[in-house]
């Protein structure tokens, strides 16, 4: 029996059985994350011909590489013969890869370049390349992928909402261009993959989850910029369509580069390079805005400076990766902040994410045992609200829609989105 | 000594008294975390510490590349202050835990910075209570480097090479 996804989503609340359903599980993997487009990498990650690195794409392990042309590929990481991986570490370089099993190699465009013993071996070579992504395409760097090639335009997926806020954050960059050379982390998370858009994206519960972090650390931005009380916090929760959200912290910062923690004083080359390259008015601006809180449907989480990707693994199990923005043609004392600063807010042992890592686990215990209800009937139990600031978020005249930075603006968009294509996708 | 060379060291033959000074130091502070007692296991540390947690082996440079942790004294200060306001959610309560500390090895004496470099393996077994109250099992080797502050010994770096290091972690906001 197919899932009523309509009747499981509603515009206020969804059905907990949509993060333990295995089935729904299994139709996410195919009309999300093989038929839609999802975030693979950045190209400054293979910046060499030859360079590659594995990724998953929805539970699919993937290769993606620079070839000679300098054209990045994104392979399936699994033999066209016997269906052997390819590649087991994490990134590499070579000229092309080899099956260990019976030899057989592939050029980094994922043609099959030759074939062992080729005496009986009667198909045509050009018949049997590496399967791929049917399309890949490209925004200031950032790699993305699906694998069905029926997904429509990047440009169309990403919209003038989620373009912008990848151009913002790379625009804090002196060339435009960032780099992620950091190397990734992975933190392992007994939940379904759907907790962290939300969560990523959730701007109510800061002061509860993140209490001690506060405490421990009382010059943190997140003190100016999400905690304060309703009525003092000017922060905005933004629905930018498509499934894409922010958490626009810009209106609560109380001075430029707030986000980093350190005045002009100690990063005054930085400020003159983006004032060269975007003019006095335009940089004072990036430099008092910083890098934009934001969450790229269904995979993809901008989080000031880190970057993180979410990989599910099953219906109650995923990995939260993420690594950090490093700037060009700045001193190595700025990047090296910017890692200081990631490490103590993402990742396992981090001051931040283990304690959304623990709701994320506690939800999804909570929502063991339920099962679907027959007539998306509210007196089955077992809904979460999302109603939070409905009465008072604004469509703008573009086209969002801004909350309070506490309200459920971003919950509600994921899930609209998240309807739309379960829906459209069956 | 470069990370290399310690990987290839033979191990010193100490004077007992100091070989069991020096284990003596290694199962306290295993005590210490095991029991997260927070306030003790900082006695330990000196005020030069580096508390490292490489994603892989300890041979790359924590500046350039990600850390599960990379702490500076100040940055293991406010590690120790967030386990302690009563409110770090993926400690609370804290995780049940033993590790069995082995094989250990003094690998390098520094008579003129009067620090020993010692190695040894160990294996933690951690109950995670605040979510799924499943077993997670963390392997590996320490490298301490332990210098007399005021005639008791302290550590002055503690590296963590977790056999699974390269993989990701499951919530790791326990003393490890």
């Amino acid at each position: 029996m197919s899932t009523p996804y309509a009747a499981l989503i509603l515009e206020d609340r969804v059905h907990g059985s949509l993060y333990t359903d295995t089935q729904v599980f299994a139709d996410e993997m195919d009309r999300i994350f093989r038929r839609g487009w999802v975030f693979v990498g950045h190209d400054s990650e293979i910046p060499k011909s030859g360079d590659w690195v594995t990724r998953q794409v929805g539970r699919e392990s993937v290769i993606m590489v620079r070839d000679r042309g300098g054209a990045i590929h994104v392979l399936a990481n699994r033999c066209a013969h016997r269906g052997n991986r390819l590649c087991w570490r994490e990134r590499g370089n070579g000229n092309s890869f080899q099956c260990i099993y019976h030899g057989w190699t592939f050029g980094l465009d994922g043609s099959l370049r030759a074939v062992s013993h080729k005496a009986g071996f009667d198909r045509d070579r050009a018949e049997m390349p590496l399967d791929r992504a049917g399309q890949v395409g490209l925004h200031r760097g950032f790699v993305f992928a699906n694998m069905s090639g029926d997904a429509g335009t990047l440009a169309d997926h990403l919209g003038a909402g989620g373009r912008d806020l990848i151009d913002r954050l790379c625009d804090l960059s002196p060339t435009g261009n960032i780099r992620l050379s950091a190397g990734w982390i992975g933190h392992r998370v007994e939940s379904n993959w759907k907790m962290w858009p939300e969560s990523d994206s959730d701007g109510y519960h800061l002061d509860f989850v993140h209490a001690s972090m506060l405490r421990a650390q009382p010059d943190n931005y997140y003190h100016d910029t999400v905690i304060g009380g309703e009525s003092a916090n000017v922060s905005r929760a933004v629905d930018h369509g498509r499934g894409h959200t922010e958490l626009d912290l810009r209106p609560s910062y109380s001075r430029e580069l707030a986000w980093l923690g350190v005045g002009r004083d100690r990063v005054g080359a930085y400020c003159d390079a983006l004032e060269a390259r975007h003019g006095k008015a335009r940089a004072e601006r990036l430099l008092w805005d910083g890098p934009p809180h934001g969450f790229i449907f269904p995979n993809l989480f901008l989080g000031e400076v880190n970057i993180a990707r979410i990989d599910p693994l099953d219906v109650g199990s995923m990995v939260h990766a993420h690594t950090v923005i490093q700037l060009e043609d700045v001193d190595d004392a700025l990047n090296r902040r910017l890692l200081r600063q990631s490490e103590a807010a993402l990742g396992p042992a981090s001051f931040i994410v283990p304690d959304d890592a623990i709701i994320a686990e506690r939800m999804q215990l909570g929502f063991q045992g339920l099962r679907p209800p027959a007539s998306g009937s509210s007196a089955s139990g077992g809904w979460i609200d999302l109603s939070r600031g409905r009465a008072r978020e604004q469509r703008q005249p573009d086209g969002t829609r801004v909350g309070h930075v506490s309200d459920e603006t971003t919950n509600r968009a994921f899930w609209h989105h998240y309807r739309h294509v379960m829906e459209s996708r069956a | 000594m470069s990370a290399t060379e310690l990987a290839t060291a033979r191990p010193l033959l100490v004077p007992e008294p100091l070989r069991r000074e020096i284990e003596a130091f290694l199962y306290l502070e295993a005590r210490l975390a095991d029991e997260s007692r927070y306030a003790e296991w900082e006695k330990l540390v000196a005020d030069d510490m580096h508390y490292w947690v490489p994603k892989g082996a300890a041979d790359y440079d924590p500046a350039e590349r990600l850390s599960y942790i990379n702490d500076n004294r100040p940055r293991l200060a406010t590690r120790i202050r967030q386990l302690m306001t009563g409110v770090r959610h993926a400690q609370t309560p804290p995780s049940p835990m033993r590790r069995i500390v082995s094989n250990i090895e003094v690998l390098a004496i520094d008579d003129v910075a009067g620090t020993y470099t010692v190695g040894s393996n160990f294996v933690l077994y951690e109950l995670a209570v605040q979510s799924g109250a499943t077993l997670r099992v963390w392997p590996g080797r320490v490298t301490h480097r332990l210098r007399r502050v005021g005639g008791e010994l302290r550590m002055s770096q503690k590296i963590v090479e977790l056999v699974t290091a390269t993989a990701p972690q499951w919530n790791m906001a326990f003393l490890i």
